[in-house]
């Protein structure tokens, strides 16, 4: 059931994005519902993607002094835009995520302080220098997590990869 | 073919779900944006009810996980010397290390206790358990809620100062806004309650962990030492809590007010124990909005 297994990686997820800055405060840098929501985006399942996004975002809103509505704006959006680049462009190569996720730090950060500027509750950190600091995070960690969730989500993986395999073949066998 | 199909129509309905997901979003960030009461949503107080356990097993098991890695530490740098004098360094370390840490929060207890001399309002003790899971925000979670007594609003203090105020709660937890986030404020006064005339109101400085102090008059003695205590206008904090000292003035003139930045008393970055006070600001009647020249008792 891939439901139940993003149901549940999701909620360890928030619950560790939750409780991590506590640990240490450097971890709070590294986004990981959007990680998560990146890796779903880049399956090309649209519905799951959006509402991965959505209940991330809106979750982690909740626990935050941030606006309820912003992140999940923020997450919904890039979802969809990672989405649709992912079912035009090639990118199943593991050294695509590198970029992939490096944007959508980029983009949800930059959603997320947008709205917050607009409706007057501008976040109290430096922009430039926490989305930096963001970008590094997440890029790097969410690259060795990705290689874990495709663990977790083997079965697709391994029918995917058989079906890039096939179309190879096929492609070859056409020439 | 089927599922073709269904692949094609999910791909041409993604949109649609998109606009709705967003529209969603929006329409609520648009209403808790809009209602400044001070009231909390239901949703937080749900997420929160949910978080707090998993966060306070999180803080138990950094807790722990920190003195474990300060003990192989320990023994790697004793490995070089002979194995009796390792084991007895490390055993000895390790007994400091926990009497010191013993000492110093036995310190910020005794402070917290004494707090309640000083104050005289009822307190309770709270831990820290989380900090803000979005970076752009600088909240605290403590592990006490709506069951110990808390309430929205009450102050959050530690023996170095005021801390900031409770702004969500659930059963078994509450967020506080620190006073150095922009949307905090406070009423206060340099020096001594009554002894002085500078008055003004302090707010979150932002980006540089300060707090600022503004519409204190030009004409009133400021200098850089000062200490800062709360006026108790503001309907939250009860007065002459301590907010912190001054350590930047830009001297105004009699139609300028001062520039004041304040650090704050309460050691913000490192706060592992608060307490909550358990103040109630005096009611105040509402001012009379009707005009003089009106017969009140027609409206009767």
């Amino acid at each position: 059931m891939p439901q139940l297994k993003i149901a549940a990686v999701l909620a360890l997820a928030i619950l560790l994005q939750l409780s991590l800055r506590a640990v240490w405060y450097p971890l709070a840098y590294i986004d990981l519902p959007l990680i998560v929501v990146v890796y779903i985006a880049l399956q090309r399942h649209a519905w799951h993607a959006l509402i991965v996004g959505t209940i991330a975002g809106l979750a982690i809103d909740a626990a935050s002094r941030a606006l309820i509505g912003a992140g999940g704006f923020s997450k919904t959006l890039t979802a969809y835009l990672i989405y649709f680049v992912a079912t035009r462009v090639n990118l199943e190569n593991p050294l695509m995520r590198i970029p992939v996720l490096a944007t959508a730090t980029l983009l949800d950060s930059a959603i997320y302080v947008f709205w917050h500027r607009a409706l007057g509750n501008s976040p109290n950190v430096p922009f430039v220098q926490t989305m930096s600091y963001r970008l590094i995070g997440t890029t790097i960690a969410g690259t060795l997590v990705m290689f874990l969730l495709d663990s977790v989500f083997t079965e697709r993986a391994r029918t995917r990869r058989s079906f890039a395999s096939r179309r190879k073949g096929a492609r070859r066998g056409a020439r | 073919m089927a599922a073709t199909r269904t692949q094609r129509e999910i791909r041409q309905r993604a949109p649609v779900w998109l606009v709705l997901l967003l529209l969603i979003n929006l329409g609520v960030m648009a209403f808790d944006a809009r209602d400044s009461s001070g009231k909390q949503r239901m949703f937080r107080v749900w997420v929160q009810a949910i978080a707090s356990p998993a966060q306070n097993v999180f803080a138990k098991v950094s807790g722990a996980g920190s003195g474990v890695i300060g003990q192989i530490v320990n023994f790697r740098q004793t490995a070089a010397e002979n194995e009796v004098l390792k084991q007895k360094l490390a055993t000895t370390e390790a007994a400091l290390s926990n009497a010191r840490l013993a000492a110093s929060e036995n310190e910020r207890l005794k402070g917290l206790l004494s707090l309640k001399e000083q104050t005289g309002y009822d307190q309770v003790p709270a831990r820290v358990i989380a900090r803000d899971p979005s970076i752009w925000f600088n909240t605290v979670t403590i592990d006490r809620g709506s069951s110990s007594g808390i309430e929205l609003n009450m102050p959050v203090v530690t023996s170095g100062g005021i801390v900031g105020r409770v702004i969500a709660l659930s059963p078994w937890s509450a967020q506080v806004m620190m006073v150095t986030d922009e949307k905090a404020a406070a009423g206060a006064i340099v020096g001594q309650l009554g002894g002085s005339g500078a008055l003004g109101s302090v707010r979150g400085s932002g980006e540089s962990g300060l707090i600022e102090m503004r519409y204190v008059s030009g004409l009133q003695k400021v200098d850089i030492g000062d200490y800062i205590l709360t006026t108790g206008q503001d309907s939250i904090y009860p007065p002459g809590l301590r907010v912190g000292e001054v350590v930047y003035v830009k001297h105004g003139t009699a139609t300028q007010s001062h520039e004041i930045l304040i650090r704050p008393g309460a050691k913000l970055d490192q706060l592992e124990e608060v307490a909550v006070l358990l103040y109630h600001p005096p009611q105040r009647t509402a001012p009379e909005q009707t005009l003089p020249n009106v017969d009140k008792s027609n409206k009767q």
